[in-house]
């Protein structure tokens, strides 16, 4: 029962970064219909990002948001208005192979710079716990599930309440429908790539206290991306929000009660049905 | 055979030039081990025929029909350590255990395409991955059968004896060199006959729409699994050449993602769906990708005296450049979808036909519609 | 419709790049120079390439003190981008047209055997710095040699140290799903049963995961006395970190492999402290000249040396050395290898034939414990500068 508990919450806190990492897939998916395969690289640039800040200024990892978000904001929107942005009507495979040469640039770009030594941040809190009901709890993953929930909640409240918001919700709607109500499509495709490059930044800096950095680090993170925007229905906000937490406690309890390295195959298998029986996603109906 | 009919063999003196020309590459090819003595240019052409036959056999479902599986390397690695496993823990020779490396790959196939045809898209892309991460997963933790992580080290392949007469050893590297030409030929021939046959055209239907296609009454999943065995079939066999050529497998070396994903790169480089694309995909990337390796780049700079060695700018090129190869292909692969988007061979048709009739604008053969998801 | 000229033209331009391509490999120059050639096959791009690094900083040192020394040799350097087909087109390259006296590397036990294949077939020497896997030099080839200990001893010794000072009944192992992984966890679960020792639990992990909380909450669950981890990379800092994070408290956890040997890993001290890890080098042994490697070093490259560098530094010495003095005849130097012995930062080195191995240097592996953040050698005895904490105080 322990076991069960204790497994079942470290998935769930693992669930939120993933989480993090979707949310800004699907919204870069959802306005653009462009599927993103740099977008574990874009992680890694935030993960280096606040590495950098750390060791040099000795800034937290979890302050440093206040830089890095901003800053991975610009990087994508750039990115989207150099690159992206000229695909944007092409084949969708000629898409993907884009952002896998992007993705491969910006991961051996870092590499000519830093090397492909593995960095490590360590803090105070880095191994340290909290007592929840008798259940240890990793603080640095508590603080990121904690940060994670308001960065969301505050995403929810732009695309809802707001019109810049809601602008980007229409474009991701129907893109032909909204340029005719006058929508600025190809601003809003620049806002998304920008939040969506944003988010994977700063899942990038959630994770560094309590895992390492090294230019190939995005990779794993790509693959899991799409099974979790898959999973809650591609374009959907809270469909990403679910997936992420399900990946999550999926991964933890299969390495409990099958093995480590046969996870991921409950993950991709979770993929395939989901796909199969229900490809919406789970909440694919909802856009956003 | 009937589609050879379609080539005017005899029509003009002007259509046999082109066939002449590639019957004197061919034979030219033919004749290159006994001219070049290097075995290190041997190599590299072997992998030269291993990129041509990877990719040509990924047209096949990709180019055609459409079908954007960045899951090839399951066939590839299924191929590869059926054969192997064979030849190492049963000593079924490889030309035995070819075939059963066929019929893994093929029930494989049948198996992916039953799961994924059902998917368009980007779906379909994201499904190929996932199955094949599947399989891969599967051999790297099923460590009684497989040998796990720690792979398959070829003791040797015993000789190939036909009527009593000895064949080869394989110790030397011709052999492979002549398998590898043959098995990229044969690739090139099955494309050919593909895509100029009557499956070749419902393929092509399916790929500029699928649901045009199946209004005329095109069996869609039919089409698609036909295509994808025939595929599946030349990738297994490319899997198992490599293994026989290695010597040596693992399951990040014959099942990981970036080997499906270089398949993909070959093709779109190249040019994709069209005949000789692969074959100009795999001219680009591997020797680019070896002279980099190998810095024979910045050594061809010194010597043509563009950049000294001793300068700041020579040692910066001398130690980096090496280091940069995956860079400079990434890049690569960035500029070619960008600017050439049908491929170096649809950019240099391009250019000929811009030259050859300056005044005309040539329309850019649009493939497959502008959104293929679902 | 393809119209046969749309062939030809796709013919004519495949047929120029064969030429371009045949000139590009052929452009005179820089062929055949006079000078002798040692081949260096290492993983400076793609997975491996963060430990593949320390193996070129090695054989740089190596380049700087073979100048000093007045041997004058030319490395050429070969990337095999972790991948056993590209390590044997550097391979080839080497033994046929860089006519190299000698090869050190690859660094990966893929390539390594990939590469040794081809040793044997060209007949050139090849000396593996510090591959682990067994097989390599059990194949019975000539021409190929090994400095570093093989992955079995790197369990061996860790469990020898440990039921010389305590009684251990339950060992549970964690390791990493490669390569290196298997081969060693699975020498240790071997040794442990030849030894009496249970074992309660085998977690293979995929490595680079963020997140091994569950499987370690289950080995916790287990109670195991020993806890033997195998982490090539910096996995190891996240597994003690998250071990501390269960409250996992065995008698001693027992790390293999390189991620637990790091300056990194031992400077986290809130979760180092008191584990035991295999090496093959350490600095503060009486080795001839190891601290000394590991100050300049330090100075030249910002960090400390890894078991890696020390390895490729003491390979490169003496092929170098050894093809120097043959003056660069294939032959001369693989007898020379055979017959040998040297003296240097890696101890004494012998290249000998025992228990299935050829050209196989008997390489005594050492036990470090971290020891207020610093790596004290504690076992074998004749090596031990300290005496080892055991059992386990506690985080």
């Amino acid at each position: 029962m322990r076991v069960l508990l204790q497994s079942t919450a470290s998935g769930i806190l693992i669930g939120g970064v993933y989480a993090l990492v979707g949310i800004g897939l699907t919204i870069i998916y959802g306005v653009m219909r462009v599927i993103n395969f740099a977008h574990g690289e874009l992680l890694m640039i935030g993960m280096y990002l606040t590495w950098i800040i750390f060791t040099s200024f000795g800034v937290d990892p979890f302050l440093s948001i206040a830089i890095t978000i901003p800053a991975m904001f610009l990087f994508g929107a750039f990115l989207q208005r150099v690159l992206i942005n000229r695909v944007l009507n092409a084949l969708p495979q000629n898409q993907i192979l884009l952002t896998i040469g992007l993705g491969l640039v910006l991961s051996n770009v870092v590499m000519l710079i830093y090397t492909s030594d593995y960095k490590i941040i360590t803090t105070r809190y880095s191994s340290s716990t909290i007592n929840l009901a008798g259940l240890p709890i990793s603080t640095p993953l508590a603080i990121s599930l904690l940060i994670t929930t308001v960065i969301t909640a505050i995403l929810y409240f732009f695309l809802l309440k707001t019109d810049t918001g809601q602008a980007i919700r229409a474009t991701a709607q129907d893109r032909d429908a909204a340029q005719l109500m006058g929508i600025n499509v190809k601003r809003m495709s620049v806002l998304a790539f920008g939040i969506g490059t944003a988010l994977a930044g700063t899942a990038g800096a959630l994770v560094s206290p309590t895992y390492y950095i090294f230019p190939q680090v995005g990779g794993a993170f790509t693959l899991k991306a799409f099974v979790i925007v898959v999973l809650g229905g591609m374009g959907s906000v809270i469909g990403a929000t679910l997936g992420g937490i399900i990946i999550g406690v999926t991964e933890s309890l299969a390495a409990v009660y099958v093995s480590s390295g046969m996870k991921e195959v409950f993950v991709y298998v979770l993929f395939l049905l989901v796909l199969l029986f229900k490809p919406a996603g789970l909440l694919g109906r909802s856009r956003m | 055979m009937k589609t050879f009919g379609r080539i005017p063999l005899t029509a003009s003196g002007f259509a046999a030039l082109p066939l002449l020309i590639v019957a004197a590459v061919v034979a030219a090819l033919f004749v290159f081990p006994w001219l070049v003595a290097s075995p290190y240019l041997l190599h590299l052409m072997i992998l030269l025929f291993l990129s041509v036959a990877m990719g040509e056999s990924w047209n096949v479902i990709g180019g055609y029909c459409g079908q954007y599986s960045v899951g090839h390397a399951a066939y590839f690695g299924v191929g590869a350590y059926a054969a192997l496993m064979l030849l190492q823990y049963k000593h079924i020779a490889p030309w035995w255990g070819v075939w059963v490396a066929i019929a893994a790959a093929l029930i494989i196939s049948l198996l992916i395409g039953t799961i994924c045809f059902r998917l368009r898209g980007p779906y379909f892309v994201l499904a190929s991955i996932a199955v094949a991460e599947i399989i891969r997963l599967v051999v790297l933790n099923w460590k009684q059968l497989t040998n796990g992580a720690e792979g398959i080290l070829l003791v040797d392949i015993p000789p190939l004896m036909l009527g009593g007469r000895l064949v080869t050893d394989w110790l030397s590297k011709t052999p492979f060199y002549y398998l590898g030409l043959i098995l990229a030929l044969a690739t090139l021939l099955v494309n050919y006959l593909v895509q100029h046959s009557k499956l070749g055209y419902y393929l092509q239907a399916i790929r500029e729409d699928q649901d045009a296609a199946h209004s005329l009454g095109i069996n869609l999943s039919f089409y698609k699994n036909v295509a994808l065995a025939i595929s599946a079939l030349f990738t297994a066999l490319s899997g198992v050449f490599y293994g026989l050529y290695i010597g040596f497998i693992d399951p990040a070396s014959v099942l990981g993602v970036d080997l499906s994903v270089q398949m993909v790169l070959i093709c779109i480089i190249g040019g994709i769906g069209t005949n000789f694309g692969p074959v100009v995909g795999a001219l680009v990337l591997v020797p680019l990708s070896e002279a980099l390796r190998a810095n024979l780049l910045s050594k061809f700079l010194f010597s043509i005296g563009v950049v000294q060695e001793t300068s700041r700018v020579g040692g910066f090129l001398k130690e980096n450049l090496a280091h940069a190869h995956v860079l400079i292909y990434g890049i690569l692969v960035v500029v070619v979808i960008l600017f050439m988007p049908d491929g170096v061979l649809g950019f240099g048709k391009k250019l000929i036909a811009r030259r050859a009739r300056p005044l005309s604008a040539t329309p850019t053969p649009l493939v497959g519609g502008l959104d293929g998801s679902a | 419709m393809r119209s046969t000229a749309e062939i030809a033209r796709c013919a004519r331009s495949a047929s120029l790049s064969v030429a371009a391509l045949a000139a590009s490999l052929a452009f005179p120059g820089w062929v055949a120079a006079e000078t002798l050639k040692i081949g260096v096959i290492n993983s400076v791009t793609g997975p491996e390439a963060p430990i593949g690094e320390n193996l070129t900083n090695g054989i740089k040192l190596a380049e700087e003190d073979l100048a000093k020394s007045g041997t004058k040799v030319e490395l050429v350097w070969e990337d095999d981008t972790g991948k056993p087909q590209i390590a044997m087109s550097a391979m080839e390259k080497l033994a046929t047209r860089d006519g190299v006296a000698g090869v050190v590397g690859p660094y990966t036990s893929a390539s390594a055997n990939a590469v040794a294949k081809l040793a044997q077939r060209y007949q050139v020497p090849l000396l593996v710095p510090a591959a682990a896997k067994e097989e390599i030099t059990r194949q019975g080839y000539q021409w190929v040699y090994r400095l570093n200990a093989p992955a079995n001893v790197y369990a061996q010794v860790l469990l020898d140290a440990v039921t010389e000072v305590g009684k251990p009944k339950t060992i549970a192992f964690i390791y990493e799903n490669t390569d290196f992984g298997t081969s060693t966890a699975d020498a240790g679960k071997k040794y442990a049963e030849k030894k009496g020792i249970k074992i309660v639990a085998d977690e293979p992990y995929s490595k680079g995961s963020p997140d091994y909380r569950s499987t370690l909450t289950k080995v916790k669950s287990l109670n195991p006395e020993l806890v033997f981890m195998v982490s090539y990379v910096v996995d190891a800092i996240l597994l003690m970190r998250q071990a501390r994070e269960v409250g996992l408290k065995p008698q001693a956890f027992l790390g293999g492999g390189a991620g637990f040997t790091t300056a990194q890993f031992a400077s986290d001290k809130a979760i180092s402290g008191n584990v035991l890890t295999s090496t093959q080098w350490a600095d503060d042994v009486k080795w001839p000249g190891a601290s000394d490697f590991a100050k300049r070093y330090l100075s030249k490259f910002g960090k400390e040396p890894t078991y890696h560098a020390a390895c490729a530094y003491a390979s490169m010495m003496i092929m170098a050395d050894t093809a120097a003095k043959q003056g660069g005849d294939r032959k001369k130097i693989r007898n020379a290898l055979a017959s040998g012995s040297w003296k240097g930062i890696m101890g004494d080195v012998k290249f000998e034939a025992y228990d299935g191995y050829t050209n196989q240097n008997k390489h005594p592996m050492l036990v470090l414990q971290i020891q207020n953040g610093n790596f004290a050698a504690v076992y074998p005895p004749d090596f031990a500068t300290k005496k080892p904490v055991y059992p386990f105080p506690g985080w």
